[in-house]
């Protein structure tokens, strides 16, 4: 028998009092272990779908289970069990890093030695003993996130919770914090469910996914499994010396035996050479390179791309999550900017 | 309530604590006003205390109560704004992610503002000290001056946290603060004794609660224990707190839901 569920959610709306509805009808379930994805554009109901799980959020119908529990009935044990970083970096900035953690495992009734403990184990993991004595005021915004991060971490959650835990910060704290999450989630065992507006890092770290956007869960599967139902991948292949001075006859040649090579479903001509559409084109590179080598055509350089999570997103709503998500980043940036100084 | 939510109480009571002696200036923050008044106000009066009728005492020792409570309802804006903070941060919703006892959220804050206001009424104190004031009941007075201001602060802060937690919006809080101030302190006994007040202020004052806080500190400094006074602004003090904090509780469970 597999492992057990650690999440469950079958049908799961949400309302707001204001009449909009954010989550509309979703279901999906998370295995124990597993690093799971929620992608979507800026308001498709990530957020929403996430504070409903953590119960800081009353859902209009449906259910929801956590670990065997009800979301309704045992939000209090629910909450022992699961860590929590919302989307905005919450520390309390006048406290130190280590108190900010220690505070937070107060709430988690953890208290004298085994939390002690527990905060030195996490400033050394998180990369913040040298500065644990410092006003989190005085954090850079990668440090920030890291030591909210670890407030979620202090009670040992077997579940953690994680709202866009990498928005706004730059390409080297963010691969960083990809590193710590893999670490939790392949060492420690840690669930993770984590939502994402980005692509890559959805593809990077996640073993499953949810796709949603306005509030409709739409496509779920593993990164790999979704992009292979997009259709092939696209093998370049360029010839040696160019087109221009191949002898005649050659190219077609090269488009013959290409076509014939079980997989391809297609090939095209291109400028300089051709382009073969194909599933899995990785494992057929070399097959290629045997028939032409077999046929004395000399190649200058095989290369393939595959598919993206954006051509998933693409395929099934008819547009591109990148186009969406620099728009509303760039208005949403700016109205935070305009909060934060005032 | 249970023996977490005593742990609780105290671990946010101590983190508003910190926050606030790491920030002095936030004890400063609202006593910029009382302290104008302590030391302008009372000296463009002064003569105020020459006008036949009036106790046979300066004008500051008069007006000496009536500064302190100022100074506490101005201070208990402090935690409404301090809620709102804590909803806009994000901080509240991390904290009800957690298993912390959710009554202590607020009696972290109350305790804090309490303590808070104690040190600013003792700045109060030794400038008014410093000015010339003297104590009739001495030490004892005011111990009790202090507990009073600290009761009276945490009535009055439930009407500044149900306003916050309402409107979430520290505007509306400032704003609301800043409407009440002026009628309340002008038509009550805290800068004049009553028989000084035109026969209408008189009625206002008698159902204003600054007045009945001011006239047992008042007593305090200047005649001695007056046990109707005190009684009285305990009763009125108990009724405020009954209905503010009710409205604070109410507004909080909602928001907690």
């Amino acid at each position: 028998m597999n492992m057990p569920d650690i999440i469950t959610v079958d049908n799961l709306v949400l309302v707001y009092p204001d009449g909009t509805k954010a989550v509309n009808n979703i279901s999906f379930n998370v295995k124990n272990g597993e690093f799971f994805g929620f992608l979507g554009p800026n308001g498709a109901g990530k957020s929403t779908t996430i504070k409903v799980l953590t119960t800081s959020l009353k859902k209009t119908s449906g259910s929801v289970t956590i670990a065997g529990l009800d979301i309704d009935k045992d939000a209090g044990e629910i909450r022992s069990l699961i860590g929590v970083q919302s989307q905005e970096t919450v520390i309390e900035p006048d406290l130190t890093g280590r108190e900010n953690l220690v505070l937070q495992g107060h709430f988690h009734r953890m208290r004298g030695r085994p939390l002690d403990d527990r905060v030195d184990e996490l400033l050394k993991l998180l990369d913040l003993s040298d500065v644990s004595n410092k006003k989190a005021s005085l954090y850079s915004g990668g440090m920030k996130k890291r030591l909210d991060l670890g407030s979620a971490l202090v009670h040992k959650p077997k579940l953690l919770f994680l709202d866009e835990p990498t928005t706004g910060l730059d390409p080297q704290s963010r691969a960083a914090i990809w590193e710590y999450l893999e670490a939790l989630n392949k060492q420690e065992g840690i669930t993770i469910f984590l939502t994402t507006q980005y692509l890559e890092e959805a593809d990077k770290l996640c073993q499953c996914l949810s796709i949603i956007d306005h509030g409709e869960l739409i496509v779920s599967g593993s990164p790999m499994e979704l992009k292979q139902q997009v259709g092939g991948d696209t093998i370049e292949i360029t010839l040696a010396n160019g087109t221009r001075t191949v002898e005649p006859g050659l190219k077609e040649k090269a488009e013959k035996i290409t076509a014939s090579i079980h997989g391809v479903t297609k090939v095209v001509d291109t400028n300089s050479g051709l382009a073969a559409y194909a599933k899995n084109a990785g494992n057929l590179i070399p097959e290629i390179v045997r028939v032409f080598d077999f046929n004395k055509i000399a190649i200058a350089s095989v290369s393939f791309s595959s598919p993206t999570l954006d051509d998933v997103f693409l395929r099934h709503t008819g547009k591109r999550i990148r186009s969406q998500e620099l728009v509303q980043k760039s208005a949403y940036s700016s109205r935070y900017r305009g909060r934060r100084n005032s | 309530m249970t023996y977490d939510t005593f742990y609780d109480i105290w671990y946010l009571f101590v983190r508003a604590t910190k926050k606030l002696l790491r920030n002095p200036i936030l004890i400063l923050f609202t006593m910029f006003q009382p302290i104008m008044f302590l030391i302008l106000f009372t000296q463009l009066f002064s003569k105020f205390s020459n006008l036949p009728g009036f106790p046979p005492v300066s004008y500051l020792q008069i007006a000496f109560a009536g500064i302190i409570f100022l100074n506490a309802i101005l201070a208990a804006l402090q935690s409404g704004m301090s809620i709102v903070e804590d909803i806009d941060s994000g901080y509240l919703s991390k904290m009800l992610s957690t298993p912390v006892s959710r009554i202590s959220i607020l009696l972290g804050r109350l305790f804090s503002d309490a303590t808070r206001l104690v040190i600013q009424s003792i700045i109060i104190i030794l400038l008014a000290y410093a000015l010339g004031v003297s104590i009739r009941t001495g030490v004892v007075g005011l111990l009790l001056t202090l507990i009073t201001v600290a009761f009276f602060g945490i009535a009055w802060s439930g009407i500044s946290l149900a306003i916050g937690l309402t409107t979430k919006k520290s505007e509306t809080v400032s704003a609301v603060g800043s409407i009440l101030t002026f009628p309340l302190l002008f038509m009550s006994t805290a800068l004049v004794p009553a028989a000084f007040l035109p026969s209408w202020m008189q009625i206002a004052s008698n159902y204003n609660p600054m007045s009945y806080a001011v006239n047992a500190v008042r007593a305090l400094t200047n005649t001695g224990y007056d046990w109707g006074a005190i009684g009285s602004a305990y009763a009125v003090i108990a009724i405020i707190a009954v209905i503010s904090l009710g409205a604070t509780l109410y507004q909080f469970r909602k928001l907690v839901k």
